[in-house]
């Protein structure tokens, strides 16, 4: 982490050390120092949390081992236990739907209203900010105006289908296994959205004009100027737009435990909200460590894998 | 029990954070398990999860307790979704407080756990267990000695809306037939949308409804899976079906199922005595009473209950035990109750419900039922199994005899037998 500053022409004069040991001492130092307050604020909150948690799975561990200590070493036994059970790769299952679902809408939302901000027009500002607002509302807020809208009695989206003649009587959106999908979905795209919006409206400003000049002196017509200029443009930010979603909506635990809490029947139990039954509810802390681990090396193997595809295309 | 969704909200902000202190604890060394006065100053700390209004009452007992015997007691306020975990993390930091007013189906958890104290010996020299109701003395025993000794009590009972039955053209229903047909009556004649409203929520909340059909079926918890639980899951189904309860029962919790009925949505609603003031405060035209529930091969109702236990390790044990003792003198309760809107846990304090509507509840305590021994242990996950077994069946994913079949699979290996 430590960035060595070129002294600049300007810079004055360092003062001559007195002796030549401890100049030497203290240039090697002075970067230790002021990264340590870094390193050890990360080290005490990030990675002695993940490594404890990670050895958590490794262990017996109940309420009583928690308060009292004494937990046994029990190898791998947890992960054949939790590997074993159909509810484990059912949530797995179910996060995988839900996280690739969300990333696609919300990437095509996000592109869609990057492409529609694209263009200058009156008020295009003020829009950009409200569509922020989405993204900037705590999800304590947002999940349960979702709630609401969607109750089946007094709900907003029941009442104008109604009024429309489309439905009759109530319609409980998150009562049903594949309409609570559905809705924690379009969920969670309506509040990531702006976030990729933001990502590849950078991205957009990124190509170069000439390349759509030169397409319209040829006479390409919109849609192919989208296809051939437009996408492949803006596949190293989509990339990484798409990256950080997934990571975002993979780990993603409040929207849905606050909407459905994981259910109708399990529908939209994902990985983060059955660590938190293991954890929390059935004080398991060994087995929801195992789903807590899984839940990090899956974004890790991805961002791995994104990585070295972004050194490929640019050592090409 | 009850779990309303700003609350929900907060457990949710809290998981992530107690995930980390809870890895903080030491789970791999010794832990210590000390109290934070065990020294032993004097000064009696009683932890309780009242918010607003009900923490008003009870600190109130706390400081006349002081006024009367010089006794110096520090309440300390934590919400309930963050006690048991606040408990967890100060056993293992050193900082039980004295007395812990606790969830009582958690109770023999946190003796295994030796969170909190074995107080036999103060029982027994007490020798006052007979005046209490059996299933709640039975909360607190664990391995045959007592950990928790109850504080106060409540449980379900059924609402129902005066007018919209009468417009229905039916009686208060006395067994689970009558509530079907009722129900049905009801959602039919469009005295109301609905004919009955309670929680059937993802995880344990949901179970409640489907528990008291179980247990008036003359089935339990821990054996779900037998012909009571596939009756009680047909019943309900048969009330889905007709409309009587609404599908959306699924998706409610208990605040929402009693905003149904204070709204008039729903003509019936089973749900605890603390229900009253809210009923009272939201709805003051509406007519309403108080019924018990309807029976079936039996009649028995779900405990609710709270225990008074003593943190592992506190250096004020004796003087917490006496404050234990004062706060259960049926004096104290008959002025206490009646302020903090709840029953007591004992048969010999008549002067504690007064209140006609409140008297309906008190009456039904003796058919309480509550989990206790290994049930006790896994009472949170068996309920969990027992909701989904209800949403399989209420959405026609599954028959009752397959969901309730597969719901004792779950429960039996639950409870590791």
């Amino acid at each position: 982490m430590a960035v060595a500053v070129p002294p600049r022409a300007d810079a004055p004069p360092r003062p001559v050390p007195t002796g030549r040991g401890r100049g030497r001492a203290r240039r090697l130092l002075a970067p230790l120092l002021f990264t340590a307050p870094a390193v050890l604020f990360v080290g005490a909150t990030v990675v002695y949390p993940l490594l404890y948690s990670v050895l958590q799975s490794f262990f017996d561990i109940g309420l009583r081992e928690v308060v009292q200590g004494g937990a046994q070493w029990v190898g791998l036994d947890n992960y054949a236990d939790q590997f074993a059970r159909p509810r484990f790769w059912d949530s797995f299952g179910v996060s995988v739907v839900y996280t690739v679902a969300s990333v696609a809408l919300t990437f095509a939302i996000g592109l869609g209203l990057a492409l529609l901000l694209r263009r200058p027009f009156r008020g295009r500002d003020v829009l950009r900010a409200l569509i922020l607002v989405a993204w900037v509302l705590p999800t304590v807020v947002s999940a349960n105006v979702w709630r609401w809208l969607l109750d089946g009695s007094y709900g907003l989206l029941n009442a104008m289908l109604r009024a429309l003649g489309l439905i009759d009587g109530d319609l409980f959106w998150l009562g049903r296994p594949g309409a609570a999908v559905a809705a924690v979905v379009f969920a969670t795209a309506w509040s990531f959205a702006p976030f990729a919006m933001i990502l590849l409206a950078a991205g957009l400003e990124g190509i170069p004009k000439r390349l759509y000049e030169a397409a319209r002196i040829d006479g390409a017509s919109p849609w192919r100027q989208f296809r051939h200029i437009t996408l492949p443009q803006l596949r190293p930010v989509s990339l990484a737009a798409l990256l950080l979603v997934f990571i975002y909506t993979f780990k993603n635990f409040d929207t849905i435990f606050l909407m459905t809490a994981g259910g109708p029947g399990g529908a939209t139990a994902t990985l983060p909200v059955y660590a938190y039954n293991e954890a929390f509810e059935f004080s398991r802390f060994d087995t929801a460590s195992v789903a807590t681990t899984v839940l990090m090396i899956v974004p890790i193997a991805l961002s791995l894998f994104y990585f070295r595809a972004l050194r490929k295309e640019r050592d090409a | 029990m009850t779990r309303a969704p700003l609350r929900r909200a907060a457990t949710a902000a809290a998981a992530g954070t107690a995930a980390l202190s809870l890895a903080a604890c030491g789970a791999f060394g010794g832990g210590t398990g000390t109290d934070e006065s065990a020294a032993g100053d004097g000064v009696i700390t009683f932890w309780h999860y009242y918010g607003d209004p009900h923490g008003v009452p009870l600190e109130a007992a706390l400081a006349q307790y002081t006024e009367e015997t010089g006794v110096e007691v520090e309440p300390r306020f934590i919400p309930f979704e963050d006690f048991s975990r606040t408990l967890q993390q100060q056993a293992a930091a050193g900082g039980l407080p004295d007395i812990a007013l606790i969830n009582a189906y958690e109770t023999g958890q946190l003796a295994g756990a030796g969170i909190i104290e074995d107080l036999s010996a103060y029982a027994d020299e007490w020798g006052q267990q007979d005046a209490y109701y059996e299933a709640g003395w039975e909360t607190g025993q664990v391995d045959g000695a007592t950990y928790g000794i109850p504080h106060l009590a409540d449980d379900y009972a059924l609402y129902y809306n005066e007018d919209a039955l009468a417009e229905a053209g039916v009686e208060v229903p006395t067994t689970w037939d009558e509530m079907e047909a009722a129900a049905a009556a009801v959602a039919d004649s469009g005295a109301a949308s609905y004919g009955l409203a309670m929680s059937g929520i993802e995880g344990a909340e949901g179970a409640t409804g489907i528990l008291l059909r179980t247990l008036a079926a003359g089935g339990d918890l821990a054996g779900f899976g037998g012909e009571a639980g596939v009756a009680a899951l047909e019943s309900i189904q048969r009330m889905t079906a007709s409309g009587g309860l609404s599908e959306g029962f699924l998706t409610w919790n208990e605040d929402d199922a009693m905003a149904a009925f204070t709204n008039g949505e729903a003509a019936m609603a089973i749900n605890s005595a603390s229900a009253v003031t809210v009923v009272r405060e939201n709805a003051p035209d509406l007519a309403w009473n108080v019924a018990p529930l309807p029976a079936d091969a039996t009649e028995a109702t779900f405990l609710s209950a709270e225990n008074l236990a003593i943190g592992a390790g506190s250096g004020d044990a004796d003087a917490a035990w006496d404050l234990i003792e004062w706060l259960q003198q049926p004096s104290v309760l008959e002025e206490y109750l009646p302020e903090r809107n709840k029953l007591p846990a004992r048969s010999d304090v008549p002067g504690a419900v007064t209140d006609p509507v409140r008297a309906v509840f008190a009456d039904q305590l003796v058919n309480a039922w509550a989990p206790t021994g290994e049930t006790a242990l896994h009472s949170t996950e068996a309920l969990t199994i027992v909701q989904q077994a209800l949403q399989a069946v209420v959405s026609g994913s599954a028959t009752a005899e397959e969901a309730a079949a597969e719901a004792q699979a779950a429960i039996d290996e639950a409870m590791g037998r």
